[in-house]
C-alpha cells in the first residue's frame, strides 16, 4: 500500500532503525542537493548512505555539515537570497542525516522537512509560488526504500 | 596689599562675588539644562515596584553587579573622597560658623583631630584617583584639561585648609587667605565645569531610573 | 557644509532634550561605561568607551545649548562637527554599539548612554553616515515590507510548510482574534519552526490568533539606523493591521529590537497611545504559564543555560518569565554569570550583525560571551531572539565550541502535551 499522507509517512519513518533512517534521509537530501553543492553536505550524505558508520566518522562529517549550516544563515538585515537560503536548509537536512544524538528521534522526518524547506526556498526564489511536489516525491522514495 | 588686607578682601568682597556667581551660575545652568524639556512617553508603562526615578537616585550609588571588581579604585576612591570632602566641609567647626553667618543655620561639628585625619585621607584618596586617571587607558583617553583643572581646584582648598590649620608652609594669615581664595575659585568654576555634576547627578539618575522604570527594569 | 551634514546637525539639535543635556553635564570622565561595554572589555581599545561614541553630539550640545558654548562658537573658539568626523564615528556608533544598554545601567552619575546613542544615530542617518548595509535593510522594509526582502508569498510558503510539518492550520487575517502574531524576517527565513511552535502552543492554550497579511513583519530597521520617519512607516503598518483586525494583543516575536521598536518606541513614533497591547512572545508564554494554560510533559535533562537578549531583559523588562519557563521544561537549568538584567550582549544587535565589515570586531567581542559559557559549561544554550541565535552560533562556530543553540518558544512547544489520538494530525 503506497504512502499517501504525512501521518503515514512520519510513522513509517519513525519505525525504521537509525541506520535505515539515515539511508532514506540521505535520499531525501540527494533530491535537493543541487540547491547547495557544498562538499561538506556531499560528504555527510555519502557517510549517511553506508550501512556501517564509525562514531569517529560520524562526528567528523557532523561537525563539517554543521559548519556548512551555520555559515549559510542569512544575516539579520541582509537582503535574503532565497536560492542561497535553500542551501542553508539542505545543510540543515544533512545535519539531521548525520545526527550524533545517542537516540535520534525520527531524524529522517527532520531531514525530510528540511529538504522540503529547501524546495520551498527554491520556488520562492523563482517566483513559482508555494506549490511543489516534494512531499509526494519523498513518499515515493520511502515506498521504494521499504520495498527493496 | 599686605596679608591682612588680602584676608579681609577674600573674607568680604571676594566671598560675596564668589557666592553670587555660584548661586546665579547654578540657577542659570539648571535652567539652561532642564528647560529643554522632554517629550512625554506614550507607550503603556509597566508597573514594577522598586523601579522608578527616585529609586535610581539612591540605588545608583551602589556599584551594579560585577562592576566593583572591574574598577575598585573608581568606586572606593570616589566614595572616600566624596564622603571625606563632605565631612570636612560640613562638620568642621570654623566652616559651620561660616554657614551660620551666611544662612543663619548651625549644627554640631566633629572634633578637629577627626577632621584633620579625614582631610588627610581625603587628599590621599584624591591623589590615588588622580594617579588612576593617569594610568588607566580609558581615563587617560577621556581626560581633557578640564579634568586636571577641576581636580586641582578641588584639591587645593583641602590642601591649603589643612596647611592653614596646621600652621604650615606660610604664615597663618596668608595661608588662610589663600585657602579662602581657593574655595572662592572652586565656587566660581563649579557651575561651569564637570563639577556641576554635584547638581545634575540627581536629575540624570532620575531620568535614567524613570525611563527604565517605565519598562519595569530596576536600575 | 554639505546639505546632508546641515540636515544631520539640524536633526541632532532637535533631538537634544533635558535628559541629554543633564547627562552631558553630569559626565565626570570616570570611564566606568567602558568597563561595562563588551567592545571595550574584549579589545582594550579606549575608543570604544561609550561616552566617547557620543563626542560629536556633545559638541553640538555645547555649541548650541550652553551660554559659554555659544560664546565660544561666536568668537571662533569651538570646533564644528564635520562630515569627516561623522564618517570616522560611523564605526563607533554602529559597528561597536549594539544598543545593549549596559553602559546606561552602570554610569554612576546616571547617564542613559544608550538613549543618547539612539538619538545620535538619527543625526548620523540624516547626514548620510549610516552604514550602507543597514540603509539597504531600511529601504527594503519600506518598499518591500521586510528588511530582508520577504514578501507575502514567502510567508505563505512558510505557513504551508509549517501546516504540513505540524498538522495545524495557520490562521491569516482573522478578524477579532485575540492575538495578532508578528514574525521577524529572521524567523520566516531561518527559523520556520517558530511559527509551528506558536501554532502548537496557541492550540493547547485555546487562544485565537492570526497572522496579518499586510503587517507580518516586526523587525524595525528604522530604529536601528536611527531614522524615526522610516521607523514610523513600519510601525504604522502594524498599527493599521492590528486595528483593522481588531485584535486585543499584538505579539512581538523572538527578536529583540522588534520588541523595543513596537512596545516602547511605537506609540511615540505614531504620536498616540496604542489601542491594543503589545507583548513579547515570552511574556505571553509567561502569562499562559501562570494561568495554567501551558500543559507540558517531560523534561530536558541536559545542562542548559539561558542567554538574555538585551532588548528583552535589560531594555525590555522581561527578565523573570524566561527563567520560570525554563524551569518548567528543564531539570538542569543553570544560570551563567551576570545572568538577568546585567547579562552580556551577543554582540550582534542594533543592526551590528548586518554590517559586514564589522564581523571581525564582533567575533572579538564574542569572547565575553565565550567566557560566560566557559564558566557555566552548558550542554546547550537557550535564548529567545532569532538574531542572537545566529550571532551566537557563528561565534561558537568560530571558537570551535560545541554548544547547540535553541529557541525557548520551540523548546516549550516540544514539550506541549500531545492532543488525544481522536484529533489526528497531518494530511
Amino acid at each position: 500500500m503506497t504512502i499517501s499522507n504525512d501521518k503515514e509517512f512520519k510513522s513509517k519513518l519513525g519505525g525504521l532503525s537509525a541506520t535505515q533512517q539515515r539511508q532514506v534521509a540521505a535520499r531525501f537530501v540527494q533530491r535537493v542537493f543541487g540547491l547547495s553543492n557544498d562538499v561538506r553536505v556531499k560528504a555527510a550524505l555519502e557517510v549517511a548512505m553506508r550501512p556501517e558508520i564509525s562514531d569517529a566518522e560520524l562526528t567528523v562529517v557532523s561537525q563539517a555539515a554543521n559548519s556548512a549550516r551555520v555559515e549559510s544563515f542569512t544575516q539579520c538585515g541582509q537582503e535574503c537570497d532565497w536560492t542561497a537560503q535553500a542551501g542553508h536548509f539542505v545543510a540543515k537536512a544533512a545535519v539531521a542525516c548525520v545526527s550524533t544524538a545517542a537516540e535520534p528521534d525520527n531524524l529522517a522526518w527532520d531531514a525530510a522537512m528540511q529538504a522540503r524547506m529547501a524546495r520551498i526556498c527554491e520556488t520562492v526564489a523563482t517566483g513559482a509560488g508555494t506549490e511543489n511536489s516534494e512531499a509526494e516525491e519523498q513518499y515515493q522514495i520511502l515506498d521504494a526504500f521499504l520495498n527493496q | 596689599m599686605n596679608e591682612l588686607q588680602f584676608l579681609t578682601w577674600v573674607r568680604g568682597t571676594g566671598l560675596n562675588i564668589a557666592v553670587v556667581v555660584f548661586l546665579l551660575g547654578v540657577l542659570w545652568r539648571l535652567l539652561e539644562i532642564y528647560s529643554l524639556g522632554r517629550k512625554k512617553d506614550l507607550s503603556a508603562p509597566r508597573h514594577v515596584p522598586g523601579a522608578s526615578g527616585w529609586h535610581t537616585v539612591f540605588r545608583r550609588s551602589v556599584p551594579p553587579p560585577g562592576m566593583l571588581k572591574r574598577s575598585p579604585v573608581s568606586y572606593i576612591g570616589g566614595y572616600v573622597f566624596h564622603i571625606g570632602l563632605a565631612i570636612v566641609v560640613f562638620l568642621f567647626a570654623p566652616h559651620i560658623k561660616l554657614f551660620q553667618s551666611l544662612l543663619g543655620l548651625s549644627w554640631p561639628g566633629l572634633p578637629s583631630q577627626f577632621i584633620d585625619m579625614t582631610a588627610v585621607i581625603t587628599m590621599a584618596a584624591m591623589v590615588v584617583v588622580l594617579v588612576d586617571r593617569i594610568n588607566k587607558p580609558v581615563k587617560r583617553f577621556l581626560s581633557t584639561f578640564e579634568d586636571w583643572f577641576t581636580w586641582a581646584v578641588t584639591f587645593l582648598p583641602l590642601l591649603t585648609g589643612w596647611l592653614a590649620v596646621r600652621h604650615l608652609l606660610l604664615p597663618y594669615t596668608t595661608m588662610l587667605a589663600i585657602h579662602i581664595l581657593s574655595v572662592e575659585i572652586l565656587l566660581v568654576v563649579l557651575p561651569f565645569t564637570k563639577l556641576f555634576h554635584a547638581f545634575t547627578v540627581f536629575g540624570s539618575r532620575w531620568f535614567n531610573g524613570q525611563a527604565n522604570g517605565h519598562k519595569g527594569v530596576q536600575v | 557644509m554639505s546639505a546632508s551634514l546641515e540636515k544631520g546637525v539640524r536633526v541632532l539639535k532637535e533631538v537634544i532634550d533635558a535628559p541629554i543635556a543633564s547627562y552631558f553635564n553630569s559626565c565626570v570622565h570616570c570611564g566606568l561605561c567602558a568597563e561595562a561595554c563588551l567592545f571595550y572589555t574584549e579589545t582594550g581599545d579606549p575608543k570604544y568607551t561609550p561616552i566617547h561614541k557620543l563626542e560629536p553630539l556633545r559638541r553640538i550640545y555645547e555649541q548650541e545649548y550652553t551660554l559659554l558654548g555659544r560664546l565660544a562658537k561666536m568668537v571662533g573658539l569651538s570646533k564644528p562637527v564635520s562630515d569627516d568626523e561623522l564618517e570616522e564615528w560611523k564605526e563607533l556608533v554602529y559597528n561597536s554599539c549594539t544598543l545593549c544598554g549596559r553602559c546606561s545601567a552602570v554610569c554612576p552619575v546616571g547617564n542613559d548612554l544608550v538613549y543618547m546613542v539612539r538619538k545620535f544615530r538619527e543625526g548620523m542617518s540624516a547626514s548620510g553616515h549610516a552604514p550602507a548595509d543597514i540603509i539597504g535593510a531600511v529601504n527594503r522594509t519600506v518598499t518591500i515590507g521586510s528588511p530582508m526582502g520577504v514578501k507575502l508569498p514567502a510567508v505563505k510558503a512558510q505557513m504551508k510548510h509549517v501546516e504540513e510539518d505540524y498538522g495545524i492550520p495557520i490562521p491569516l487575517d482573522v478578524e477579532g482574534a485575540e492575538y495578532m502574531v508578528m514574525l521577524s524576517s529572521m524567523e520566516i527565513i531561518n527559523f520556520p519552526e517558530y511559527l509551528g511552535a506558536i501554532a502548537k502552543i496557541m492550540r493547547q492554550a485555546g487562544k485565537t490568533w492570526t497572522l496579518c497579511s499586510e503587517a507580518f513583519e516586526a523587525t524595525n530597521a528604522g530604529i536601528q539606523i536611527g531614522n524615526s520617519d522610516l521607523a514610523r512607516v513600519i510601525v504604522s503598518r502594524i498599527v493599521d493591521g492590528a486595528e483593522k483586525l481588531k485584535v486585543k494583543t499584538v505579539i512581538s516575536p523572538e527578536c529583540g529590537h522588534a520588541y523595543t521598536a513596537l512596545r516602547w518606541e511605537g506609540a511615540n513614533l505614531v504620536g498616540r497611545p496604542f489601542t491594543f497591547e503589545v507583548k513579547h512572545i515570552i511574556e505571553v508564554l509567561g502569562e499562559f504559564q501562570k494561568q495554567g494554560l501551558l500543559k507540558t510533559e517531560g523534561f530536558e535533562t541536559d545542562r542548559l543555560t539561558f542567554h538574555d537578549p538585551c532588548q528583552l531583559a535589560r531594555r525590555g523588562g522581561v527578565i523573570q518569565q524566561q527563567r520560570d519557563l525554563m524551569n518548567q521544561v528543564a531539570k538542569n537549568f543553570v544560570e551563567m554569570p551576570d545572568a538577568g538584567y546585567m547579562n552580556w550582549c551577543c554582540g550582534g544587535g542594533g543592526g551590528a550583525s548586518a554590517i559586514q565589515d564589522g564581523e571581525e570586531l564582533r567575533l572579538e567581542a564574542f569572547k565575553k560571551k565565550k567566557s560566560q559559557l566557559d564558566t557555566v559549561k552548558p550542554d546547550r544554550l537557550v535564548t529567545a531572539c532569532a538574531n542572537c541565535r545566529i550571532v551566537l552560533e557563528e561565534g561558537l562556530e568560530h571558537y570551535q565550541m560545541d554548544i547547540p543553540v535553541v529557541g525557548l518558544t520551540e523548546m516549550i512547544a516540544e514539550h506541549i502535551q500531545e492532543s488525544a489520538p481522536a484529533k489526528s494530525e497531518g494530511a
